[in-house]
């Protein structure tokens, strides 16, 4: 049998649940699934609907409609009037916020207990009559705000399109994840109320969504409550077919230079990784949080502290269950390094890792990292109503959010070590090199 | 609960059934208020070879034992305080408390290790600056206080004085500054004294507390334009000085705040972002300092209707400031500060940040929850009173970064100031 990382680290019980980790499920007529998880701890409630709609379901031309649509959500429906929706959460006292992701689009608030029906009532009036508070003004409105957004979170930020610039690199033309959430200003701007519409009525309904409860309430009041609320709502259409997401590693490296008034010389790179979901990503997450997280991990020790070549570091994954994951690396480079040696350096961190494998060492502390980010996503009745969303609406299974350590453990060595000879060689790489532009 | 701990230290801790991510934070008097002149930014770099090797380990052994344990220890220096952040699974904290307690007790305060760290704040001080927000708060400061004030310069220090911090001025800083200081932990932990008495039982205070200085502002209005050619955006940020947390008109100014820019539909935002879409999001909010606060207003708009945005971010400053905000508005305000607090402290983490900033402003322990309290009962007449009395729209310090060839001329048109153009 061969030794799983649970076996190898001298480390004592990771592999820690909540204490109690009872769910109540339910999935109502309209097909609307309802998950809840009663905590007690605080007078507070946690709202959190996933739809299952993304970037990755927009078609060429539309870029940036699934993020546009989630402004206009906050814009009114039939009862709520434009401005009312923020109105009624902040007196409230709720934290609330939405965001646009490839594959899903959530809404949440976490509120005092003693509201939880007005979440329930906002977010089921805005699921079912959305369209009857559609404006062009509105829709006008909103696409000079996220043009806004665009320009202020990437536009006009030092080495802002970098991920976006990757992506599209990184992924043919017309694949799904070729193109980011926000979408290119060209197409924002081409975007119609027609558009808006037929998406609502595509991918805005029960059927196509989960509702997470987490709080101080009664399981099957929430339940009641939840049915009164969303009961009358019909079914979708059915959504449209996705395309393929999965693509595999890639065959070559690509590469680009990028030429911009930055402050320093910058690797950027995008490794294409297995989907979520499967115990190759759980491998080559390991891998990556081994080489790459924190300030002990080896490309740390060796690119920052011994041969100081870069100041900023980052390199982690992104998961994605409906295609390829992700990996993102980030190197600035110390002021008169070279970028060609960092890579250089870079790579033989790799290759040392794919020829020796994991210390004892290196393994005990990745599996306390999994840990302490299990216990940090689930610290809170947001963190973890949001975590419960996900595992129900990518793999239609609310309890995998406490078996999150469990699925780290399970992988061995070989597996990891395998993983990272398959998705971090030099030909799975997307590359761009930003040089200063004087 | 408040116990003393061996070398003067004070300990609070706080029991929170559930809570399995401990957090505790050690608050000391060593800020950057007390740097010596000319060498802006030796706090920083002090806090940040806390964390690089101790007398017992090297700075790759002392990383490695903490995320072993899932921990994380961070030190950061502001004006008024150094503190030490740790975040630990509660059943590691004790022995993560005491690496918390070496890397405060016996840094090796190492020369190489700091010769890197400064060549790092130097390059981080590029990036930095690079970031359009970040860029129009270093000139905010700049404007705004009189420069023999430390906080005209970046707490984190400039590129002319990092280049002067070595390891002389670092050690000195440690042994001038590191004395008493307060240990703040929460979590689901019983014994927290014990671990916190054990950790640091060598503390010694050797250091004496020192006297903050009072503010000293230059006079506004102002009006700076950084010139940064073929922005897309404008960063506007305008600062108005205040009284601080330990002000009686300090819940009240925050309410105040609140209704100007502290929601999606606050004034600004409903008209700059949900009326004409000229911004992604406007922020007004209190910014608390020692001694005193700042009313900071922010946000970031398109090039082209810069002189318009800030003319309409004006005239609602002049507006609230003038008329006082409406009693529903002010009533929104004040549950939507007050109702929300048991969702923003729900971690450990947090309650212990809320904590350690009281005592790293001077202020009693009892300072959050009578805050809560004190925002429960402002009512309209109270907030407008608190603004009026305490900002001067016709004082306002104003910086925008941008295309100054774009932009001067329309921001120059609302004749709020002469313009005074920095070059990037």
């Amino acid at each position: 049998m061969p030794d799983t990382l649970s076996n190898i680290s001298s480390a004592e019980g990771t592999g820690q649940t909540l204490p109690d980790a009872t769910l109540h499920e339910h999935t109502l007529d309209n097909g609307l699934r309802v998950v809840v998880r009663e905590d007690h701890m605080a007078p507070l409630v946690a709202v959190n609907l996933w739809y299952s709609v993304g970037s990755r379901h927009e078609r060429p031309g539309r870029t940036g409609l699934a993020h546009l649509f989630e402004h206009l959500m906050f814009q009114g429906s039939a009862n709520v009037a434009e401005g009312e929706h923020a109105a009624l959460m902040q007196d409230a006292g709720a934290q609330f916020n939405a965001t646009t992701s490839f594959e899903r689009t959530n809404y949440f608030e976490t509120l005092p207990t003693s509201h939880f029906e007005l979440a329930l009532w906002l977010e089921a009036d805005r699921m079912g009559t959305l369209p009857s508070a559609l404006t062009q003004v509105n829709l006008d409105n909103q696409r000079d705000v996220v043009k806004n957004e665009r320009r202020q979170r990437y536009d006009n930020v030092p080495y802002g399109t970098a991920v976006e610039r990757l992506f599209a690199l990184a992924f043919p033309e017309g694949h799904p994840y070729a193109h980011t959430p926000i979408g290119s200003m060209a197409d924002l701007e081409a975007a119609t109320l027609d558009d808006c519409r037929d998406f609502f009525t595509a991918y805005y309904a029960p059927d196509n969504a989960v509702i997470s409860i987490v709080g101080d309430v009664d399981g099957a009041k929430a339940f009641a409550e939840v049915e009164r609320y969303f009961g009358h709502l019909g079914k979708g259409p059915g959504v449209p077919a996705a395309r393929n997401g999965h693509a595999g590693p890639l065959p070559e490296q690509l590469r680009r230079e990028v030429a911009e008034a930055v402050p320093a010389p910058a690797l950027f790179g995008l490794f294409r990784l297995p989907a979520d979901g499967t115990r190759e990503m759980e491998a080559i997450d390991l891998a990556i949080g081994i080489l790459g997280s924190g300030t002990s991990c080896r490309l740390y020790e060796r690119l920052v502290r011994q041969d100081q070549l870069v100041t900023e570091m980052w390199f982690g994954t992104d998961r994605f269950a409906s295609g390829d994951s992700v990996a993102l690396l980030q190197l600035v480079a110390a002021s008169g390094a070279d970028l060609a040696r960092i890579e250089e350096v870079f790579d033989a961190e790799l290759a040392a890792f794919v020829s020796g494998g994991p210390t004892a060492a290196e393994v005990e502390r990745v599996l306390a990292q999994t840990e302490r980010s299990f216990l940090n996503q689930t610290a809170t009745v947001t963190g973890l109503a949001d975590e419960i969303s996900m595992q129900t609406t990518l793999f239609g299974d609310p309890g995998r959010v406490f078996t999150t350590v469990e699925r780290v453990t399970s992988i061995t060595v070989e597996e990891v070590v395998a993983a990272a000879r398959t998705y971090l060689a030099p030909q799975n790489r997307a590359v761009l090199s930003y040089r200063p532009e004087s | 609960m408040r116990s003393e701990l061996p070398g003067g230290l004070i300990g609070l801790t706080c029991h929170l059934p559930g809570r399995e991510l401990a957090s505790a934070q050690l608050v000391l008097d060593a800020g950057a208020g007390r740097e010596p002149d000319g060498l802006a930014g030796t706090a920083t770099i002090v806090a940040r070879v806390l964390t690089e090797g101790t007398a017992q380990l090297n700075a790759t052994e002392f990383a490695n034992k903490l995320e072993s344990m899932g921990a994380t220890l961070s030190a950061v220096a502001d004006l008024s305080s150094l503190r030490l952040v740790l975040d630990a699974p509660v059943r590691r904290l004790p022995a993560a408390v005491e690496l918390l307690a070496e890397a405060a007790g016996s840094p090796a305060l190492d020369e190489g290790e700091i010769a890197r760290l400064r060549r790092e704040r130097l390059d981080e001080i590029r990036l930095e600056n690079a970031d359009a927000s970040h860029r129009a708060r270093v000139a905010l400061r700049a404007a705004l206080y009189d420069s023999a004030d430390r906080a005209s310069l970046p707490t984190a220090g400039t590129v002319e004085t990092v280049t002067g911090i070595d390891a002389a001025a670092v050690r000195s800083f440690y042994r001038d500054t590191f004395g008493t200081g307060t240990l703040v932990l929460a979590g689901d932990v019983t014994d927290a004294h014990t671990t916190l008495a054990k950790a640091f039982s060598g503390w010694q205070a050797a250091a004496e507390p020192s006297t903050p200085a009072e503010p000293r502002f230059t006079r506004g209005p102002r009006l700076v334009i950084v010139h940064r050619p073929d922005s897309v955006q404008t960063q506007l940020s305008i600062a108005h000085p205040a009284p601080g947390r330990d002000h009686g008109d300090w819940a009240a100014l925050n309410i105040a705040a609140y209704v100007m820019g502290g929601g999606l539909n606050s004034r600004l935002n409903a008209v700059l972002r949900e009326e004409k879409g000229y911004t992604y999001g406007f922020y007004a909010g209190m910014q608390s300092l020692r001694r005193h606060g700042l009313l900071i207003v922010e946000g970031a708009v398109h090039t082209e209707v810069t002189g318009p945005a800030l003319a309409d971010t004006i005239a609602e400053i002049r507006k609230l400031v003038t008329g006082g905000p409406t009693a529903e508005e002010t009533a929104s305000a004040v549950r939507a500060l007050a109702d929300a607090a048991p969702a923003r402290f729900e971690t450990a983490h947090r309650i212990v940040a809320e904590l350690a900033s009281a005592v790293a402003g001077g202020l009693p322990v009892e300072y959050p929850s009578s805050y809560l309290a004190a925002l429960r009962v402002v009512d309209a007449q109270r907030a407008g009173a608190a603004l009026a009395g305490q900002v001067d729209p016709d004082g306002l310090t104003v910086v925008a970064v941008g295309d100054a060839d774009r932009i001067r001329e329309p921001i120059e048109a609302l004749g709020l100031a002469d313009v005074e153009i920095v070059e990037d």
